[in-house]
């Protein structure tokens, strides 16, 4: 079973370090480059959250885990000690309106959502955990059609 | 990211190369800025070589497509390929902008 783990400080000029950092470690973990593109989407969403809300203008520091194991399933854990924010409760945006409708943000942790296989939030102690659960295999992502399609 | 500027009559060409990314999308509403301020409202955006973008950068092209609507401007994308066209299907932005195949397609657009 392969680790990582990396603490920073959580503001944005570190965002590159966590993104870089991650990528060369599931680059040796031999994932497939459009893969690995779209762990840093979901991963820098979530990053970001963190950075802009979590501290409230407080310093604080974010910590980044990955993990992949033995069924071959990637599992990143994001932890901060911010105020308790639960990323699952978030509505989805409305992603099929015009420009004039549409509104300016709130797409971050939809990506989110759409990169990964499985999203969970939990409260442990004084730590918000982000867990996403990430199949190594590449697989298709839906767009806004296909869901209306779907009923989803 | 790099942002690269060119004007062709009255039609400015962006061309981004890299990442378009929560650091480096601040980069690009301050270029488009200054273009807004000198009168430029006749937009391409290439995006051949930009290898990634996140809501951040979804964010700040959608908030010039909103500022050039308010003066009569347009916006029109060009070039959108693997991770990036991922993730402007996946948003919808692929159905409420123009996006061209090519520079071309885009140029002769307007």
């Amino acid at each position: 079973m392969a680790v990582f783990r990396v603490t920073l400080p959580a503001t944005i000029d570190h965002l590159g370090d966590f993104i870089q950092a991650l990528s060369r470690w599931l680059e040796q973990e031999g994932m497939a480059k459009e893969k690995i593109s779209r762990v840093q989407l979901a991963v820098e969403e979530a990053l970001v959250n963190v950075i802009r809300y979590a501290y409230q203008g407080v310093a604080g520091e974010v910590e980044l885990r990955g993990e992949v194991t033995d069924d071959d399933r990637l599992t990143i854990k994001i932890l901060d000690s911010g105020i308790p924010f639960n990323v699952c409760a978030v509505p989805k945006p409305d992603v099929n309106c015009g420009i004039r409708e549409r509104k300016v943000g709130g797409l971050g942790i939809y990506l989110i959502r759409k990169m990964v296989d499985e999203l969970a939030y939990r409260r442990e102690g004084d730590k918000n955990v982000l867990t996403m659960f990430i199949s190594r295999n590449l697989g298709n992502i839906s767009g806004p059609r296909q869901d209306a399609r779907a009923g989803a | 990211m790099e942002i690269d500027v060119t004007k062709e009559g009255n039609t400015v060409i962006i061309s981004l190369t890299g990442r378009m990314d929560a650091v480096s999308a601040p980069q690009f509403d301050r270029t488009l800025d200054d273009l807004l301020a000198q009168g430029d409202r006749r937009l391409i955006i290439n995006f051949e070589t930009l290898e990634y973008i996140s809501s951040a950068g979804l964010q700040s092209i959608l908030a010039l497509a909103k500022r050039l609507e308010t003066v009569d401007g347009s916006v029109v994308l060009c070039n959108l390929s693997g991770p990036v066209k991922e993730v402007f299907d996946i948003s919808g932005f692929s159905c409420i902008f123009n996006i061209f195949e090519n520079l071309e397609d885009a140029k002769s657009s307007g």
